[in-house]
């Protein structure tokens, strides 16, 4: 009788694990702002570029938005800022609004900056309103739109390195804002390094 | 000989992996301070009390430049022997006590040495934040 028990209480606990254990496949939503989601060694993953935009736009306010150093030819004050060159120095194919994005949402919701995208290095950002800034200006329904007051350009640079079985990535990002008379009066760089043993997963 | 040289080995190697472990840091600094801190008085909510031994926070001060923006700066320390990743986060509130989202709520990954003290800052990200919280992770393995 007492073998019938534990047998069961021993089968009974098997299935108990399996189940739990059976419920891994299932899609996770995490939060992208969070520090639970992927890393990896040899890619720059969404804590890199949270860290490197957090750190840009933290520096950017400080040392230029809230000391009141931008000069503004924009609407109510603010000033205009156009996106230049943002260079891809790494060995990976990336977005690299994945930053630039990042810092201009910063940048709108201070209240003192606005962003021009109907001016841009390979065209507009956004051709519709380009087009409409062209009809008014034809049209005299506007005066000739102001130029950027400034210019944001950057490089992203990875240098790797191998110990053994570690892996080392390391990512600068390199951001600079130049003034319409073309010198910069802003400059940050911000660098990460991850080390992993190859082909694997950290936190 | 063998069955005698073998605790030795033995004890040699724990030595020897604690020692590469327990890195802790020297620092100077004037004894009389140049500068004065705003300090903040803060209320704490500690959940993980194992974090907090490894990562303490030793004061928060705060400051408001001409533009209105309010800048935080937190003292740390690490009150272990050993290295530490931790994860930290800032959070706005508006006068009304609203949450100002932006892309700068990030959890942003650091590391501290053992019995090292670190300084980490946040800036609003707008003048209408004026009141913060910093909230720390023992980072996720």
């Amino acid at each position: 009788m007492n073998r019938i028990l534990s047998t069961s209480l021993v089968a009974a606990s098997c299935a108990a694990l399996f189940a739990g254990c059976a419920s891994s496949p299932q899609a996770t939503y995490v939060d992208p702002s969070g520090n639970r989601t992927l890393s990896n060694v040899g890619q720059i993953n969404i804590q890199d570029w949270n860290m490197a935009s957090e750190t840009m736009i933290n520096s950017l306010i400080e040392k230029q938005v809230n000391p009141g150093r931008l000069k503004s030819s924009g609407p109510d004050g603010k000033s205009i800022l156009a996106i230049s060159r943002i260079v891809n120095s790494t060995g990976t194919q990336i977005d690299t609004d994945m930053i630039v994005k990042k810092i201009r949402i910063a940048l709108l919701g201070t209240g003192k900056v606005v962003a021009d995208i109907t001016a841009g290095l390979g065209g507009a950002e956004d051709p519709l309103a380009a087009e409409a800034k062209r009809e008014q200006e034809l049209l005299g329904n506007k005066k000739i739109a102001a130029r950027p007051d400034y210019t944001l350009s950057g490089k992203i640079i990875e240098n790797r390195a191998a110990q053994g079985n570690l892996r080392e990535s390391t990512y600068v990002f390199q951001m600079s804002l130049a003034s319409s008379d073309g010198l910069a009066v802003w400059e940050e760089e911000k660098t990460i390094s991850k080390q992993g043993k190859k082909s694997a997963v950290s936190w | 000989m063998k069955i005698q040289l073998l605790p030795v080995v033995l004890c040699a190697a724990v030595i020897g992996l604690a020692g590469t472990g327990c890195n802790t840091v020297n620092s100077t600094e004037t004894a009389q301070p140049g500068y004065q801190r705003n300090m903040v008085a803060e209320k704490r909510v500690i959940t993980d009390s194992s974090l907090s031994r490894k990562v303490q926070i030793l004061g928060i001060n705060a400051t408001e430049g001409p533009g209105g923006f309010l800048k935080v700066q937190a003292e740390l320390q690490n009150n272990t022997r050993s290295l530490h990743r931790f994860s930290y986060k800032w959070e706005w509130f508006d006068l009304s006590g609203n949450l100002v989202e932006g892309p700068t709520a990030v959890a942003v990954t650091r590391q501290i040495e053992g019995k090292e003290t670190m300084f980490i800052s946040g800036i609003a990200p707008s003048p209408a934040a004026k009141d913060f919280r910093l909230k720390l992770y023992e980072n996720a393995k």
